[in-house]
């Protein structure tokens, strides 16, 4: 006891050592584990935080909705974007057909898609994966999506892009709980990114795999954002929702064709309203051997439809 | 503290303060270093090189005659009658097999039009009573500008598929209300002398993040 006193006297004692640490180590830790709030730089605007349904937005609404999205992206680009909210046209449903006969595997729809979409480079996000397949089968079992060749097409194989096959019963718009995802009467199934929770129960329902989810926060470099943006479309995405392909509904809904098809090299790719019957799809249904709704037995009714020449 | 723990004298003193001392700093750099963030954060993935803009040209790989006058390029090669004579069509040469011998002046073509060197005549296409023209079979004289019935004239599925908007590259807008669809021509893509397409280098594949092994080994 003397001894002890004889300490503490001199210096601290052992508890009052241990305490002051264990005072000291859990402060740094709660800070530590606050640290990731540093980064939350954006954080959610009580604006978008109070903004309602897209579905029950009025037009107003919806204005200052879009206002709000051009504020926030000039804020983290520098970039003065052009947001639209495109609606569905009467008479229109979109189709997509895919040429296996012409396709190269030349990946150069990808990159499109990605440019033309504010898809993120790092971690990289792309909607369109080429497989490619042996000839002779249609095993996707066999397809390859990795292949590095110095030259396409290689010898021996063919070339399937696969991408949102905008179904006429899809099964992601079913498991969605929060009804972020739904068919719009254009045929194209489309994210509202700002009412997504992330649960990527759709990611699981898609037999293609066509959806995906933003794990980290989206990087695109400015000089290669594309400030033509929809709010169904390609407005940038924050990181925690799912993203897939929405036939470019910012081009589509205005007429012009997707960004895949205007760079394919082959003319592989066509795009169309089905409901017009001089319209190039429903020549290509009604005279071109199309084959093939992808995974026809999941019952998806595919509007990506795959044709060959010969 | 219970008085029967026993204290080693000669270490009470001194020696425990600096003990002491020594921990506390070490906790303390710990504890900086652990603020500071260099633990706890997940190292930040491969850096991913954006792709090579080339991959996105949406440009044709060829100029046809047409793009040629209409860029106002050098088309001095194209001046027939500068070399060869009027009213004298050139003769067309074969070797032994069969093979079309292609004169030195004209060495930049490649003969490759139709499986096994079938359609190896010039004047199949070209107009031998006028070198600046095509012809068709059924008699028909088409300027170079405008060679698409021509290749029609054999390719007739593939035509019909082109008129209709199946077959070739097709941009602009696909509601014609909204805007103008271009069409391009047979010759902006295919090369007459040589009409099957190239191959050509892919643009990269997906990065393999999530790839555990190399993706190579996946080949049938």
């Amino acid at each position: 006891m003397p001894l002890a006193d004889k300490t503490s006297d001199r210096a601290m004692s052992r508890r009052s050592f241990l305490r002051g640490s264990a005072a000291f180590s859990g402060l740094t830790a709660l800070a530590a584990s606050l640290s990731p709030l540093r980064e939350l730089s954006d954080f959610t605007s009580t604006e978008e935080f109070l903004q309602k349904y897209y579905k029950e937005l009025s037009p107003d609404e919806m204005t200052k909705v879009l206002q709000r999205i051009e504020r926030d992206v000039q804020r983290q680009y520098g970039i003065r974007p052009h947001v639209r909210d495109l609606k569905p046209m009467d008479g229109v449903e979109f189709v997509y057909c895919l040429n296996l006969t012409r396709c190269i595997g030349c990946r150069k729809c990808v990159h499109a898609c990605v440019a033309e979409n504010n898809q993120s480079r790092n971690p990289e996000i792309q909607y369109i994966r080429v497989l490619k397949l042996p000839h002779g089968s249609l095993d996707l079992e066999k397809a390859e999506h990795h292949y590095e060749a110095k030259e396409v097409p290689e010898k021996g194989f063919f070339y399937m892009p696969v991408q949102c096959q905008q179904c006429e019963n899809p099964p992601c718009v079913k498991v969605c709980p929060v009804n972020a995802t739904w068919q719009e009467s254009d045929g194209i199934t489309v994210i509202d990114y700002d009412w997504c929770i992330g649960c990527r129960y759709c990611e699981a329902a898609c037999p293609y795999w066509a959806r995906r989810f933003n794990f980290a926060k989206p990087q695109i470099p400015k000089e290669r954002l594309n400030p033509e943006m929809a709010y169904l479309g390609n407005r940038p995405r924050r990181q925690g929702v799912m993203e897939k392909c929405h036939f470019c509904i910012q081009r589509t809904r205005a007429g012009k064709y997707p960004a895949c098809l205007e760079v394919c090299p082959v003319g592989a790719r066509k795009f169309g309203n089905i409901l017009d019957p001089e319209s190039e799809v429903s020549h290509i249904l009604r005279e071109k051997r199309v084959f093939i709704q992808l995974k026809e037995e999941m019952g998806t009714s595919p509007r990506f439809f795959y044709y060959f020449d010969k | 503290m219970a008085p029967s723990v026993p204290t080693p004298p000669e270490n009470s003193g001194a020696g425990t303060n600096a003990l002491l001392v020594a921990l506390t700093a070490a906790f303390g750099g710990l504890a900086l270093l652990f603020v500071a963030d260099l633990w706890g954060h997940t190292p930040a993935g491969p850096k991913i090189p954006l792709v090579d803009p080339v991959f996105l040209e949406t440009k044709p790989w060829r100029n046809s005659y047409s793009d040629m006058v209409g860029a106002k390029e050098d088309m001095s090669d194209y001046d027939c009658y500068a070399c060869h004579e009027k009213a004298k069509p050139p003769p067309i040469r074969f070797d032994a097999n069969h093979r079309i011998i292609i004169p030195k002046e004209h060495a930049n073509i490649e003969m490759s039009h139709g499986s096994h060197d079938r359609n190896n005549l010039c004047y199949n296409c070209h107009h031998e009573a006028n070198l600046l023209t095509l012809q068709v079979r059924d008699g028909r004289e088409l300027k170079f500008d405008n060679s698409t019935p021509l290749c029609g004239s054999c390719h007739g599925p593939t035509y019909r598929d082109w008129e209709a908007g199946a077959h070739g590259r097709t941009s602009g807008h696909w509601d014609a209300k909204r805007g103008a669809i271009s069409r391009l021509a047979c010759v902006n893509c295919h090369n007459p002398h040589a009409p099957h397409i190239p191959t050509r280098p892919p643009a990269p594949g997906p990065h393999s993040l999530r790839e555990a092994v190399a993706p190579a080994a996946a080949h049938p």
